[in-house]
């Protein structure tokens, strides 16, 4: 029963408490660039949901394996395997996704959701828990990425997943789905966040500097000269 | 000490390299798989624009090249009945998001029948607004050289969407490119 | 010519932060104080244009053996690698190099910018030399983003802003003002090289 409920926690915490966009801020760079329209932003969280799923699993399986010493470059090629074969497979049979995603799908690879989730959790943990682990992290992410392109995509040309929403007399604001409208949603999202984490006690979502970047481990800047430190305060 | 200070190199050595050795294995079975299919795919792709920015045609040529300008471009011939119906050039300029790639159909008294776009990677509900039926059925029956204009557009102009001036003229040139190459292969 | 748009587009048009949003995460982490900024800057742009260098002939030994879909895992692995190797070397050699930009290193193998303009570069059928352009104008323009917003921030910083928006929004905001500003190149190198 225990181990039930632990799953469904393990599984829950990625949508909600942890959401990787709004309350980690991790995977900034793609939930900016392809929110434009929801169905970018959907092929964008299931690609990359795909990608955490199968490497959590695969690094939680050899954990035990991988020498400590190597294990961000071994992660760093199991990612880069699975980003590889996903691309094909959208190549292959869903190219209309491959065209609007562009050079967005083989970035999936330097994606910090996924190298953190590896190194946070997949690492550490069995493999159905880590599966679990990405999943969730891998809808929260999707969810997060539908809710940005959703507002952009109403505001900025008047349809929601291509359909005509808003009557074509009203001009649709088209700064929503340029860049500056990227950055302002993001903003404001995260604003809301905030807010609905304060009302039930929770921190503020921030960039923790060096505490989220999965290169921690290997990076000098732990020493006492810390950038990221000094950047926190 | 020796003896284990070799083990800590080759062990992550030997354990890193296997991944990496599985892994490239994988990818090439799974590039076995789909790169037929994505080749498939392409050509069907380039078919079925074929007919669309040609529906005079029943029947196509394979492709031809013809120099213009110093540099080398492909096309397609159309025929109806085994008589020419017009030509299919594919030509490319520079958008807003990179390039853009057009197949264009000319008739065979040298005015636009269709185009279509191979490549276009505008921006998001502005210069991908070209990519619309509506957009692209402007440039239906123009010949000679179009130019683009903000508003009211006349014989041989295009009117051009709205926040998007760069993308309307880089479709028209290309446009205006494959229109300049009909000259030279009709002659 | 083509160079210099190549590189003016790199810089204004097509700026990777602000306008294709390619490493995102140090533009918001790093860009507090104009020092670390510039600092974490000039390191991308060593890494890129090296990066850039080495990938460009190994990609053309990919595409002769048929391997094109080895792409990213090769190009992620070599930066990864050359992004250790420069810190041994800065490290042992040039210790007043190290000083200065040795510890953003390790942070620019997942910085997406890099690999970004890797691809980026074969995408648009780039040779060598325009290939090293384009990394530099990316680089560059990364360098310009930050350095201005870096500024941007320290204006920040004594403002009384509304307590909901404290902290990253406000800072997002700001972001989303300086791109806005950006926009305003549109069209500027097409107009002067077009």
């Amino acid at each position: 029963m225990a181990e039930k409920k632990s799953i469904v926690k393990e599984f829950t915490k990625g949508i909600v408490k942890e959401n990787p966009v709004l309350r980690l801020v991790l995977g900034t760079c793609p939930t900016l660039a392809v929110t434009t329209s929801m169905e970018s932003a959907i092929g964008m969280g299931l690609a990359a949901s795909a990608v955490l799923v199968c490497s959590n699993i695969v690094i939680s399986a050899m954990r035990k394996i991988i020498p400590q010493k190597v294990r961000i470059p071994a992660y760093i090629v199991i990612i880069a395997g699975f980003v590889s074969i996903v691309q094909m497979l959208v190549k292959a049979f869903l190219p209309q996704i491959d065209e609007m995603l562009g050079v967005y799908l083989p970035l999936i690879v330097v994606n910090c959701i996924i190298l953190g989730r590896a190194e946070a959790y997949a690492g550490k943990n069995p493999v159905l828990l880590s599966a679990v682990d990405g999943l969730g992290m891998g809808i929260g992410f999707t969810c997060a990425l539908l809710l940005m392109s959703g507002i952009r995509e109403l505001l900025g040309a008047g349809t929601l997943y291509g359909f005509q929403v808003l009557p074509e007399t009203i001009p649709p604001m088209t700064i929503f789905i340029l860049a500056p409208g990227g950055f302002f949603v993001f903003g404001i999202l995260i604003a809301l966040a905030n807010a609905l984490a304060e009302r039930s006690g929770k921190s503020k979502a921030q960039l923790k500097g060096c505490s989220a970047c999965p290169m921690a481990a290997t990076c000098s800047l732990t020493g006492s000269e810390n950038a990221c430190k000094e950047e926190e305060k | 000490m020796k003896k284990f200070s070799a083990k800590e190199i080759i062990k992550p050595t030997v354990s890193l390299f296997l991944t990496a050795a599985v892994v490239t294995l994988l990818l090439a079975v799974t590039n076995s798989v789909t790169a037929p299919k994505i080749e498939e795919l392409q050509i069907k792709t380039i078919n079925e624009t074929k007919s669309k920015v040609l529906p005079g045609a029943d029947s196509f040529s394979d492709e031809l090249t013809v120099s213009y300008n110093g540099a080398e471009y492909s096309y397609y011939e159309g025929y109806k009945n085994s008589q020419t119906a017009g030509y299919i050039f594919t030509t490319v300029s520079k958008g807003y998001g990179g390039d853009i790639t057009v197949m264009v159909g000319v008739d065979a008294s040298g005015s636009v029948e269709g185009i279509d776009f191979i490549t276009i990677s505008e921006t998001a509900g502005l210069g991908m607004k070209a990519d619309t039926d509506d957009f692209k059925s402007r440039y239906k029956g123009k010949s000679g050289v179009i130019n683009v204009v903000k508003n009211s557009p006349g014989e041989n102009d295009i009117q051009a969407l709205t926040g998007a001036t760069i993308t309307s003229n880089a479709v028209t040139q290309a446009v205006n490119t494959a229109l300049e190459l009909y000259g030279e292969v009709s002659r | 010519m083509k160079f210099l748009a190549i590189l003016l587009t790199g810089i204004l048009t097509n700026n990777y932060i602000l306008a294709k949003f390619l490493g995102i995460c140090p533009f918001l982490g790093v860009s507090k104080k104009l020092n670390t900024a510039a600092g974490m800057s000039a390191a991308v742009i060593f890494v890129m244009v090296l990066a850039t260098a080495v990938t460009y002939p190994i990609n053309v030994l990919l595409v002769k053996n048929d391997m094109a879909y080895l792409q990213t895992i090769v190009f992620i692995l070599i930066i990864a690698a050359l992004v250790q190797l420069v810190e041994i070397i800065l490290k042992k050699y040039l210790v007043s190099l190290y000083n200065a930009l040795g510890i953003y290193l390790p942070l620019i193998t997942t910085n997406c910018a890099v690999l970004g303009v890797v691809l980026l570069n074969i995408d648009e059928g780039y040779n060598f030399v325009q290939s090293i352009v384009s990394s530099l104008g990316a680089g560059l323009g990364f360098m310009v983003a930050m350095v201005m917003f870096a500024g941007v921030r320290e204006r920040l910083e004594g403002c009384n802003i509304p307590k909901s928006l404290e902290g990253l929004p406000i800072t997002l905001i700001s972001a989303s003002l300086v791109s806005m500003s950006f926009l305003g190149f549109t069209g500027l190198v097409e107009g002067m090289f077009g």
